[in-house]
């Protein structure tokens, strides 16, 4: 276990240095930069800004210098937020996006394992086709129509909801993450009903029901654990989904997350914000898909020596 | 038939009705009738009425019909090119190259791709072609892993050892061999590609980096749907609609084909 988590670890140092790499000199190659506004900036102060900070040095020299301060936990200045710093902005933002997509994978795995379990043991009646389907619908569902159709609904006609910012309580969270949620969950629910149905055909199972054991018993101590084995490898590409499908939750409902930073970012051409994004998001991701993995080694123990 | 494969030809049937539609409307995708701005449904020659700067909306949603899946196809077709080009070589050669191809899809699969396609968009500006070469290049992995693994499978099948044994070059055995017996399952995962794209394009659409104006998209018509929803509802119901439909469709027929072919 010891020995996977530094293994992975250690490959994880430099995939992340590639990334940083890439998307440094990559945002570099953009025509356009940050200085330009509405109306264009005399040559001099542009060159006192590019000066400030330190645009105008050679390429590598910058790269160089933002890899040190990064791993010291700087991610350098905003350029277009000029009051904040990046580390100051993502940690604004990162707790709302955090909060967001871990209540979805957590809604998600709740509903997903739920009706997956519930059509497996309805295998080929009614009921198991009706959740198969609406699982298909779901994980068709984009959040960035799922998200407006939800704001819609419950917060322009039904007033129920509030429809932009955070707020008080709790209630600004339910549409941004029953919309993040719902194309996860819809996955999940496809992956545990297909696991669970082959399990259910193995000989362990007919020993067990020989054996005199509940259903019940059988379904949740001996089916389930093994069945839920492609839902672990799958929680992977989903934290990566919840990341992305966050960003346009955030931008839909207002939230002041790292997603609407990073568009934001993105269109203002504010070199430090984005590369610490992606930054952030390529650590967060790999981590995740470590967590996975963990995860996978304890449902299936044949797993852990890989 | 028809009915077993309902999905599909509802699919062919709307892409049918988008190229068509611009020769039967009256009015063409962008342009503004200033006597009907936002006008209901069915008034006069609007069957779904106007968008806020009086623009016909069943034109609209027809011409982003046609860019949102032509885009979606020319991606898939990176994508299973790539794909097959990829997995194809690694399976063949095997051994640490294929190792060392493998373990590079491995990583890329890690990525915050999204990411690095938004960076893409941002770098090159933000053209069309670069939105399906983009996402072409994001979407192959999966190609690559289901070829390799059919041409790791397909390896050790007689006809294959007896065509090398008898001398046939490795391109033609590729050529004639290889490639027909994975085409089945390789046409399979372009179908599962093709509503993967289409989510991809619309999501930067939505966000206003992907396609640009005038040119429109079904992201980009959700987007100004989403802008006006109070307004009216149904600018945002219709392209909305109609784009989980084609996603509901595409993602139903792919999947049987490839439970079919696995």
């Amino acid at each position: 276990m010891l020995a996977l988590i530094t293994r992975r670890l250690m490959t994880a140092i430099p995939t992340l240095l590639v990334i940083i790499l890439a998307s440094f000199f990559l945002m570099r190659l953009a025509p356009g930069g940050p200085f330009d506004g509405e109306r264009p900036l005399d040559p001099e102060t542009q060159a006192a800004l590019q000066q400030a900070y330190g645009l105008d040095r050679p390429l590598w020299e910058q790269a160089w210098l933002y890899v040190l301060r990064l791993v010291q936990g700087d991610f350098g200045p905003s350029l277009v937020y000029r009051d904040f710093t990046v580390s100051e902005l993502i940690a604004q933002g990162l707790p709302i996006s955090l909060t967001l997509g871990g209540l979805a994978i957590v809604l998600a795995l709740l509903v997903g394992v739920t009706a997956g379990l519930f059509a497996a043991v309805r295998a080929g009646k009614a009921a198991d086709q009706t959740i198969m389907m609406g699982a298909t619908v779901a994980t068709a569902l984009p959040t960035f129509v799922t998200g407006p159709a939800l704001a819609l609904f419950f917060g322009l006609w039904l007033g129920l909801l509030p429809v932009s910012g955070t707020g008080e309580g709790v209630a600004w969270l339910i549409m941004p993450v029953v919309a993040l949620a719902l194309p996860v969950s819809g996955a999940i629910a496809k992956l545990t009903r297909a696991g669970l149905a082959s399990v259910l055909k193995q000989d362990h199972i007919r020993t067990a029901r020989a054996r005199g054991l509940s259903e019940t018993k059988i379904l949740f101590k001996h089916g389930l654990r093994p069945a839920l084995v492609p839902v672990a490898s799958y929680l992977g590409p989903a934290a990566a989904g919840l990341l992305t499908g966050a960003v346009v939750v955030e931008t839909v409902f207002g939230l002041p997350g790292l997603g609407r930073y990073f568009v934001q970012g993105a269109l203002n051409r504010d070199y430090p914000l984005v590369l610490g994004v992606v930054t952030l998001y390529a650590a967060l991701i790999i981590l995740f898909n470590l967590f996975a993995d963990l995860i996978y080694g304890w449902l299936d123990p044949r797993m852990r020596e890989g | 038939m028809l009915k077993r494969h309902f999905p599909i030809f509802l699919v062919l049937a709307l892409v049918m009705l988008a190229l068509l539609l611009p020769f039967l409307l009256p009015w063409s995708y962008d342009q503004i009738d200033w006597e009907a701005v936002r006008a209901p449904a069915f008034s006069g020659s609007h069957i779904f009425g106007t968008d806020e700067i009086g623009r016909d909306r069943l034109a609209r949603l027809a011409a982003g019909t046609r860019i949102t899946l032509m885009v979606a196809i020319a991606a898939a077709l990176v994508s299973l090119i790539v794909g097959i080009a990829w997995g194809a070589t690694a399976g063949w050669i095997g051994g640490r190259v294929d190792e060392a191809m493998m373990r590079i899809v491995d990583g890329l699969y890690a990525l915050p791709f999204m990411f690095i396609v938004i960076l893409l968009m941002v770098v090159f500006g933000r053209s069309i072609l670069l939105v399906f070469v983009g996402i072409g290049l994001v979407e192959w992995l999966t190609m690559a892993r289901v070829v390799r693994g059919q041409v790791i499978a397909l390896k050790q099948r007689p006809f294959i050892l007896a065509a090398e044994a008898a001398g046939t070059p490795s391109v033609a055995i590729m050529w004639r061999h290889i490639l027909p017996n994975i085409a089945g399952v390789a046409l399979a995962y372009l179908m599962l590609t093709v509503p993967q794209v289409v989510m991809v394009e619309s999501f930067l659409s939505f966000l206003g980096l992907g396609v640009q104006e005038p040119l429109t998209s079904l992201g980009i018509l959700v987007k100004e749907g989403a802008d006006d929803m109070d307004m009216t509802p149904l600018g945002l119901a219709l392209p909305g609609g109609l784009l989980v439909m084609i996603l509901v469709c595409l993602t139903i027929e792919g999947e049987r084909l490839r439970d079919r072919f696995s």
